[in-house]
C-alpha cells in the first residue's frame, strides 16, 4: 500500500514536472498508434472483401445476342470437360437473371436501376474454378467458339484492386512505424529529463540501497502511462473515423462487407500492446547509462 | 567489519588514487582517515560503497568480498552502510521527517516501521521537535543531524562519513562529533574521512593517514599529525 502510493506520487510528479515534453510524447504516440490502428483496420477490410469474394470468384463468359441455347449447352459441356472445372461449376445466367441480380445489388439507388434498360445486360456463363490460377485453360478452350462476346476474369480485377489497397495499407503501416520510432525517442527524452531533474533524489536512493528496479519503476511507469494516454486517444479517434466515414457506407454501398465496431474493438489490444512495448523499450533506452550503479 | 588487502585504485585517466593499501577495521571501531586533498580519502570511501571497483587487491565489508558482489546485490550492501557527506544531500522539497523516511521508503519498508523508527532516530539526533521543518529552515549543524539520522535510520553496521564537518563552524562540528561518537557507542562502526585537525586531536581515536594514495601511518588513539 505504501509502495503503491509512493509509486503513484513519483510518477505523477514526474508528469507534472516536464509537461511539455510529456505532451509531445503523448501526441506523437497518439498519431503513431492511430496510423497503426488504421493500417490494421484496412487489413481487416481487405480480408473481409477477400473472404466474401473468393468463395464465388468466377470467370465470366459474356455471350452475344441472340442467345442460342444449343450453343450454350455445347459451351457448358466443353467447360465441364476441363479438369479444373467441377461438374456443377458452370451456371447460365440469362438476361433476366442478370437483370434481377443488378436490381438487387443496387436496390438503394433506384435512379440507377430506372435508367438502365435490362435488355442491355448480357447473358453469361459463370464458371467456378477449383484452382482460380487456371484461368488460361478456360480462355484456351473457348478460343474461336461462336457466340462469345468476351471472357472476364473477375479475379484479375480484384487482384488489381487489392494490390492498390495493400499498397495504401503498407504506406500507412510505414508511416505508423516512423511515428512510433519518433514517439519512442520522445518518451526516452521525457524519461531522461525526469532522471536529470531528479538526479539528486536518485543519488540518495542509490546510497541508501534502493534497488535499481525501485529507482527505475517510476520512470518506466511514467513512460507507459504517457503511451497509454496516446493509445486511448488513438482508440477514440479510430471509433470517430469509423463512425464518420464507414457508417454511411453501410447503407450506400451494401454489396461490400464493411468493418464493424467489433473489428475496431479487436484492434484495441494491439494498439495497447504496441504502445506498451514501445514505451518500455524507449524508457529503458532513456535510462541506460544514467542508472548504472 | 572492513578489510582492505593490498588494494590499489587507478582511475581510467591514469590517476593513481590508492596504492597497496591494507587496513583492517574491527566491528565497533571509530576510525579517522586523514590526509591532504587528493590523498585518496574519498576514493577509500567510494570503494567501500562499491561506487568504484578496486583495480587490485581485495575489499571485504561485513563479510562480503566486494569484487565478487554482483551489480544487483550492491543495494543490499549499501543497506548495511550509512553515509554522511559534507553537503548533507538533503531534499529541499521534503520535510525533516520525509527526508529520513525516504531512506526507508525506497527500500520498501512498511509504513508502520517508518512511523516508528523515524521519530525515534530524530529524537536520538536531537531533532525530535523539528519533524515538519524543511531543510532550509535549519542551521547547517541541524541539517547534518538530519543526514546522520537518515544514514542511521536503517540501523547500518557501518557509518561512512566523508568530511561531515567540512561545512560547519568549530562549535557545531564538536556537536556533530558528539553525535557520531554516540552512534559509535551503540555499536556502529564509524569510518570518517576528514582534514579537521582539531577534531581528530580532540577525539583521540584510531587515525589512518593517507599520503599520495599510501598508508603512511596507522595509529590507535592518534592525533592528526
Amino acid at each position: 500500500m505504501a509502495a503503491t502510493s509512493f509509486l503513484f506520487r513519483e510518477t505523477t510528479s514526474g508528469l507534472r514536472r516536464n509537461g511539455l515534453v510529456a505532451f509531445a510524447a503523448i501526441s506523437t504516440t497518439f498519431i503513431a498508434l492511430l496510423l497503426f490502428g488504421l493500417s490494421l483496420l484496412i487489413s481487416r477490410q481487405v480480408d473481409l472483401m477477400i473472404q466474401q469474394t473468393t468463395g464465388d470468384i468466377e470467370v465470366v463468359v459474356y455471350l452475344t445476342d441472340p442467345i442460342n441455347m444449343d450453343n450454350v449447352h455445347s459451351l457448358t459441356q466443353k467447360l465441364t470437360d476441363l479438369p479444373v472445372v467441377p461438374s456443377d461449376g458452370v451456371t447460365f445466367e440469362s438476361k433476366n437473371d442478370a437483370c434481377v441480380r443488378f436490381k438487387e445489388l443496387f436496390q438503394d439507388q433506384q435512379a440507377l436501376v430506372n435508367t438502365v434498360d435490362c435488355n442491355a445486360l448480357p447473358a453469361s456463363l459463370r464458371v467456378n474454378l477449383d484452382d482460380p490460377e487456371q484461368f488460361q485453360q478456360v480462355s484456351a478452350v473457348l478460343q474461336g467458339q461462336p457466340g462469345i462476346d468476351r471472357i472476364v476474369d473477375q479475379r484479375d480485377f480484384l487482384t488489381r484492386l487489392f494490390a492498390v489497397v495493400r499498397a495504401f495499407r503498407l504506406g500507412v503501416l510505414i508511416m505508423s512505424v516512423v511515428m512510433l520510432v519518433s514517439a519512442a525517442f520522445l518518451i526516452a527524452n521525457t524519461v531522461r529529463m525526469g532522471l536529470f531533474a531528479r538526479r539528486k533524489e536518485i543519488g540518495i536512493m542509490k546510497l541508501v540501497g534502493a534497488t535499481n528496479w525501485r529507482i527505475r519503476t517510476p520512470f518506466l511507469v511514467e513512460g507507459i502511462f504517457e503511451s497509454l494516454i496516446g493509445a486511448g486517444i488513438a482508440i477514440l479517434f479510430l471509433f470517430a473515423l469509423k463512425v464518420a466515414f464507414i457508417d454511411p457506407l453501410y447503407t450506400q454501398i451494401k454489396f461490400i462487407p464493411w468493418v464493424h465496431n467489433g473489428d475496431v474493438i479487436a484492434v484495441i489490444p494491439w494498439l495497447i500492446v504496441a504502445g506498451i512495448v514501445v514505451a518500455v523499450l524507449a524508457a529503458l533506452a532513456g535510462m541506460r547509462r544514467f542508472l548504472d550503479v | 567489519m572492513i578489510s582492505l588487502q593490498h588494494v590499489s585504485k587507478t582511475y581510467r585517466n591514469g590517476t593513481v588514487a590508492l596504492e597497496d593499501v591494507s587496513v583492517e577495521v574491527e566491528k565497533g571501531e571509530f576510525v579517522f582517515i586523514v590526509g591532504q586533498s587528493g590523498s585518496g580519502k574519498s576514493t577509500f570511501i567510494r570503494l567501500l560503497l562499491k561506487e568504484e571497483d578496486a583495480s587490485k587487491g581485495d575489499i571485504y565489508v561485513a563479510g562480503k568480498n566486494l569484487a565478487r558482489l554482483t551489480t544487483w546485490k550492491i543495494p543490499h550492501l549499501r543497506r548495511n552502510i550509512g553515509t554522511v557527506f559534507q553537503d548533507f544531500k538533503l531534499l529541499a522539497v521534503k520535510t525533516v521527517f520525509e527526508n529520513v523516511a525516504f531512506a526507508l521508503e525506497v527500500i520498501g519498508k512498511p509504513k508502520h516501521v517508518i512511523d516508528q523508527r523515524v521519530p525515534e532516530i530524530l529524537d536520538l539526533v536531537g531533532l525530535g521537535d523539528k519533524l515538519n521543518n524543511y531543510p532550509d529552515e535549519l542551521s547547517g549543524g541541524e541539517q547534518q543531524r538530519v543526514s546522520i539520522a537518515r544514514a542511521c535510520v536503517n540501523r547500518p553496521l557501518v557509518l561512512l562519513a566523508d568530511e561531515p564537518t567540512g561545512n560547519l563552524d568549530p562549535s557545531t562540528s564538536v556537536e556533530i562529533m558528539r553525535l557520531l561518537d554516540k552512534v559509535n557507542r551503540i555499536g556502529t562502526t564509524v569510518v570518517m574521512a576528514t582534514h579537521d585537525q582539531a577534531i581528530v586531536d580532540a577525539m583521540r581515536r584510531r587515525v589512518i593517514e593517507l599520503e599520495r594514495g599510501q598508508v603512511v601511518r596507522d595509529q590507535a588513539r592518534g592525533v592528526y599529525s
